[in-house]
């Protein structure tokens, strides 16, 4: 445990010494402040677009940094051969792949936390409405997504050696679920036999990251989510990370560090 | 007395893409190491000395043989508990101050905060790198850097070293402090191996040496007992082992 | 150690790299987000016609503009809002309204009116000119109703438990929240000035909330861009007639929107005659309370022809007639 929270904490310094994140941040907060800057209709009130556009914006952004940060770590541990050093020592393949999603997760969690933050402190002086426990909510189903995000491109690292491309298909592919996953059901009702039961599967395979975007419920003030629900969207979160984790392990335990 | 490093018809084949049959690095290898020696690795370029090495750590999963350190398998981990290794070409986290560097490896190993404050002290001043412990490694010269591998390979106080070129880059002042190292190193009775190109190096700091070409070990023992059954120097008898003929002189 | 600087210097170059993918990425899902959102309902513009690769070729920013429009409407409906595969299983005479611009009826104020049969418009002729409450209360057979119950009973385990974390309730803003679709609609209009709907909707609530001041120079904007719309037109003139008791201007901004429809809607094929019947049954009914009864029998015989089910008005016109002592004449 030592070790993987070793790992982690590495990782965890190099997101906050790389321009990335800063990058991601200002980007959101100019976007936002800007928005926030213009009058509708002389009617200060108005707050549900900026909140919108400001979380609209942090789930892009976090997305962006969970997928760049975690794409990288295992093909530039063995392009910058600092893999070497570190296998030499008692640590396994399993403490690189576990330190590595550890140190993912825990660094766009304390991203997260600086972007809903902002958010609040935004729309908190818009409205003057301070949903302490929305906003828990919110955080904390979007970390768990993020472990899900973090673990897929994790395995895609150690299949594919290109950083971008992974990333790139991983994004997509998140992307996809949260625009498209919870209609596949219907889309696969209106096919015809062979293609339906496909896309049946393909609806119970793919994890479900939109259950995990519950923006609107805070952008229009909705009451909190059941705390049970989001303990099983979190167990949901937890097993499938796991799995993902384990099939990374297992495509990594043999493979060959040499470039 | 048990061998602290020991290897057993080991041989190491290397897919390659070309269409012919593998490559073999490593064929048939024995070696023994005791603990309380130093130990020279030679070979010419190519000859399978990293191969060996990476197979020592666990890197490359050998084809045929065994290798064990301090009598464990090296596919446990538990087998690298006690060796440090420097590799042969490394860099390590450039974002990262070799402070933390050292400390994140300390942690690797379980020391307590004490201990690696203590460890990293001594490290930096053996080293010669406590002026820049606070700058990034990405600052840092070449010959720093190997330095730095150098700390982190003792960051455990190893029992065993396995050093892969450690001198390959530094300036003759380096080399010379590598050298003393290693020769501090043995007077607290740890067992070094490494590989060298430096025959002179080799001659003054190894108590035994093994040659090995094309995967294969031509010669080993002794510098001494090697130096008098070939009437020749270590020079000499590495180009006779490694098939070099001289040009005849006009 | 050989080697060093090549890679030195490759690393410095990937850095580079990357932060240019990162930009890139960065506005490519932005835009990706936005334009795929499958909310976004409809993507055909304003005249129905186009398919949306023109849409998309010809001018990217309508799409926005739409866009934003359709975001005004999930915003009224507090995120409670149909994808574009919810819209496959509705009824399929929904979709004619695309083409329709707002002013139908008393539910003009529904940012909504795209791409469900929401506006109530067969229930609108008859009680022109009452003012029905906008929270929608009841209506059980509302064809908005009905079309905005599509999340149906759900139909495994994931849909169930993903219902949880979603806004199941149709329900529309009240209580000064309105104001929270502004901002859509006028972003839909900035991006798309030649979209009539975004300046009428806006313009309605701007009125509902007082802001009458505001809602005429959005108006204003919204004609100096379309001089010919009979819909802006009409908005304006209910604006001077409800909020600014303004009898002289009502009319001849009425009698110009009037005139614009019938140079432009008098021959087409496809007359829009449900804003036709609205502004004659709204002049209609003016003139009527200002005793100037001839025309406003003109005027409700207009909105007759124009009207889906004429017979509502017939009985009114008789009155009216009678009082007026007219002759009877045929339209
Ligand atoms: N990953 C690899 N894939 C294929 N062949 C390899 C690989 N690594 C090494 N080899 C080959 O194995 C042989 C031994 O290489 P090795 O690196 O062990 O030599 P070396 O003795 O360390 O040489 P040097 O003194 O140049 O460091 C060489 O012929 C090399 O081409
Ligand atoms: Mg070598």
């Amino acid at each position: 445990m030592n070790i993987v929270t070793a790992l982690s904490g590495v990782v965890i310094k190099e997101l906050y010494r790389r321009k990335d994140f800063y990058v991601l941040f200002i980007l959101t907060a100019l976007i936002t402040l800007v928005m926030g800057s213009i009058s509708f209709f002389n009617d200060a009130r108005i707050a549900r677009y900026l909140k919108e556009i400001c979380l609209m914006l942090i789930w892009i952004s976090a997305l962006v940094i969970a997928t760049t940060t975690t794409a990288r770590q295992i093909p530039a541990e063995r392009e910058n051969r600092t893999i070497f050093p570190l296998l030499a020592k008692p640590v396994t393949r399993w403490h690189v792949v576990a330190g590595k999603f550890l140190g993912c997760w825990l660094a766009s969690g304390m991203a997260l936390v600086v972007f809903y933050f902002f958010f609040a402190v935004v729309s908190g002086t818009r409205d003057s409405h301070w949903p302490l426990l929305q906003y828990a909510q919110i955080v904390l189903l979007h970390w768990a997504m993020l472990a899900v995000v973090i673990s897929l491109t994790l395995l895609g690292s150690v299949i594919l050696s290109a950083p971008s491309s992974n990333m790139t298909i991983c994004l997509v592919f998140v992307l996809g679920i949260l625009l498209l996953g919870r209609h596949l059901n219907q889309v696969a009702l209106e096919q015809p036999e062979p293609i339906r039961s496909l896309i049946y599967l393909v609806y119970y395979v793919i994890p479900h990251l939109e259950w995990y975007d519950v923006r609107d419920l805070i952008i229009y003030e909705h009451k909190l989510i059941a705390w049970s629900d989001c303990a099983l969207a979190g167990l949901y979160a937890f097993v499938y990370s796991g799995f993902l984790l384990m099939g990374t392990w297992l495509a990594f335990r043999r493979k060959p560090l040499h470039l | 007395m048990e061998p602290i490093l020991e290897t057993n018809g080991l041989r190491v084949e290397y897919r390659v893409q070309n269409g012919q049959g593998p490559k073999v690095a490593v064929r048939d290898l024995n070696l023994a190491v005791y603990p309380g020696e130093v130990f020279g690795f030679l070979g010419p370029n190519g000859a399978g000395k990293t191969t060996t090495m990476n197979v020592l750590l666990g890197f490359v999963i050998a084809t045929g043989g065994s290798a064990r350190l301090f009598g464990v398998d090296v596919r446990e981990p538990i087998a690298r508990q006690r060796i440090g290794y420097l590799p042969e070409l490394t860099y390590y986290y450039k974002f990262l101050t070799v402070e933390e560097l050292l400390r994140f490896y300390a942690r690797v190993f379980g020391l307590s905060r004490d201990e690696a404050d203590r460890r990293i002290d001594g490290l930096l001043k053996l080293v010669e790198l406590e002026h820049a412990r606070k700058r990034p490694i990405k600052t840092y010269s070449k010959g720093m850097q190997q330095r730095v591998g150098l700390a982190q390979a003792l960051i455990n106080n190893p029992d065993l070293l396995i050093l892969d070129e450690p001198t390959s880059g530094l300036d003759p002042l380096g080399r010379m402090k590598v050298r003393e190292i290693i020769q501090r190193l043995k007077r607290e009775g740890k067992t070094v191996f490494f590989s060298s190109h430096e025959l002179g190096e080799v001659e003054t700091v190894c108590d035994r040496v093994a040659i090995i070409n094309e995967g294969e070990l031509k010669v080993v023992g002794r510098v001494s007992e090697l130096v008098e059954s070939h009437q020749a120097n270590l020079e000499q008898i590495f180009l006779s082992m490694i098939g070099y003929k001289p040009e005849p002189v006009v | 150690m050989a080697g060093v600087s090549t890679q030195t210097f490759a690393s410095v170059k990937s850095r580079t790299i990357y932060f240019w993918i990162l930009s890139l990425l960065l506005v490519l899902s932005f835009t990706l987000a936005t334009v795929l959102q499958p909310r976004a309902g409809t993507w055909t513009s304003r005249s129905g016609a186009e398919n949306v690769l023109k849409v998309v070729l010809g001018d990217g920013r309508r799409l926005f503009a739409n866009h934003f429009f359709v975001q005004a409407d999930v915003s009224f409906h507090s995120g409670y809002y149909p994808s574009i595969f919810d819209h496959t299983a509705l009824p399929k005479d929904s979709s004619p309204m695309i083409a329709d611009s707002e002013q139908h009826d008393e539910h003009a104020g529904h940012a909504c009116q795209g791409e469900h049969d929401h506006n109530s418009a067969k229930c609108s002729d008859d009680h022109a000119g009452c003012a029905h409450d906008h929270g929608e209360k009841g209506h059980e057979h509302d064809p908005h109703e009905k079309a905005m119950s599509f999340l149906g009973t759900p139909r495994d385990w994931v849909e169930a438990f993903g219902r949880r974390f979603m806004i199941t309730e149709h329900t529309h803003l009240s209580a000064g929240n309105e104001r929270e679709m502004l901002p859509w609609l006028k972003l839909s209009a900035e991006l798309d000035p030649q979209r009539v709907d975004s300046y009428t909707v806006a313009a309605y609530w701007l009125r509902t909330l007082g802001k009458v001041d505001e809602a005429e120079r959005f108006l204003r904007d919204g004609w100096r861009n379309n001089p010919n719309s009979y819909e802006i037109l009409f908005e304006l003139g209910r604006l001077y007639h409800e909020a600014r008791k303004d009898i002289e201007r009502t009319r001849n901004i009425w009698e110009l929107a009037l005139a614009k429809w019938g140079e432009q809607q008098a021959n087409s094929d496809e007359p829009d005659l449900r804003a036709l019947s609205q502004i004659a049954i709204h002049l209609g009914r003016m003139e009527e309370s200002e005793g100037r009864l001839v025309r406003a029998v003109e005027l409700l015989q207009l909105a007759q022809k124009a009207s889906p089910n004429p017979e509502v008005l017939a009985k009114d016109i008789e009155e009216l007639k009678h009082k007026a002592t007219l002759p009877v004449k045929a339209p």
